[in-house]
């Protein structure tokens, strides 16, 4: 009785447990990072090596964030089946995408924090901190460094300009 | 010392270039952190333990380059750029690097007498 218990009622309780927990974790993140996103919607990012009308008498800073976000069990299981397969791994992509989301919302509200209203050159980076093992086991996790230098602006800012220049979609399907 | 990833910098000029100045850091993981994180790892999340770590590696390479950018007597720090590279399992490279500058003042575009000292980067 114990060895059926063992083998096949608690792997599939975890699964039950990490797919709900991933899904209600993520969709509170995503909820979250939408409301952070109202209030540093006025700092200008991009991603070019280039000031827009900056302030002269303001110092340019670098800021930086790093997040490392764990795939839960059920995706990274969801994952190893589409392995065999191969096509898109839908649950990884969500996952990756919250990461830079959360790292490159750190990056401007750090910005924000700090007194300016622009951040330019934003770069990501991803980080292999798991190590070689990882990529054999099912679950994993993705580790994203941002890095962007803040400065202060005089360009003007109206809604449809920000629009355009926002690296962060409102909603991620 | 003003550090930033641009290839200019608002208020000044670069007067001349010191090189590139680098600092890396290999950091491990260790294993009550790993326990840790196996577990949060089941359910999905940021993983705390792995980000501080990240952090903490950040900072230590990033006060390298500076040192070597102080040695150097620069002004700022341009064109930073993070690099990673896995080692083992476990222990993670994080190399940052820039070119070091001398900044002169620009004619056209000074920045204002007493400007606010640089911000440490946290």
């Amino acid at each position: 009785m114990f060895e059926v218990l063992a083998a096949y009622i608690f792997p599939l309780l975890i699964l039950a447990v990490a797919f709900f927990s991933g899904n209600v974790i993520a969709s509170r993140h995503e909820k979250r990072l939408s409301e952070r996103q109202q209030t540093v919607a006025h700092i200008r990012t991009t991603d070019l090596n280039r000031f827009f009308k900056p302030d002269h008498s303001i110092q340019a800073n670098l800021c930086t964030a790093e997040v490392t976000l764990g795939i839960d069990h059920f995706r990274g299981f969801l994952g190893s089946l589409k392995n065999i397969f191969g096509g898109q791994i839908r649950s990884y992509q969500k996952t990756l995408d919250r990461a830079r989301r959360e790292a490159l919302m750190q990056v401007i509200e750090q910005a924000h924090m700090t007194g300016y209203n622009a951040v330019a050159n934003l770069r990501l980076e991803f980080v292999d901190i798991s190590g070689k093992a990882n990529m054999v086991k099912r679950a994993s996790m993705v580790t994203i460094i941002a890095y962007g230098t803040a400065y202060t602006t005089h360009a003007p800012l109206n809604e449809e300009e920000q629009r355009s220049i926002s690296p962060l979609p409102a909603a991620i399907g | 010392m003003i550090v930033v990833n641009t290839d200019s910098l608002p208020g000044y000029e670069i007067s001349h270039s010191l090189g590139i100045v680098q600092g890396n850091v290999v950091r491990a993981k260790h294993v009550g952190r790993d326990i840790a994180a196996s577990f949060k790892n089941i359910v999905g999340g940021e993983l705390k333990g792995y980000t501080e770590l990240l952090t903490d590696a950040r900072r230590d390479a990033m006060a390298r380059m500076l040192a070597q950018a102080t040695e150097l007597g620069a002004d700022a720090v341009i064109n930073v750029r993070f690099s990673t590279s896995a080692i083992t399992q476990g222990a993670a490279e994080l190399y940052v690097y820039g070119t070091a500058v001398k900044l002169a003042t620009s004619t056209t575009r000074a920045a204002v007498e007493g400007t606010p000292p640089p911000i440490s980067v946290t």
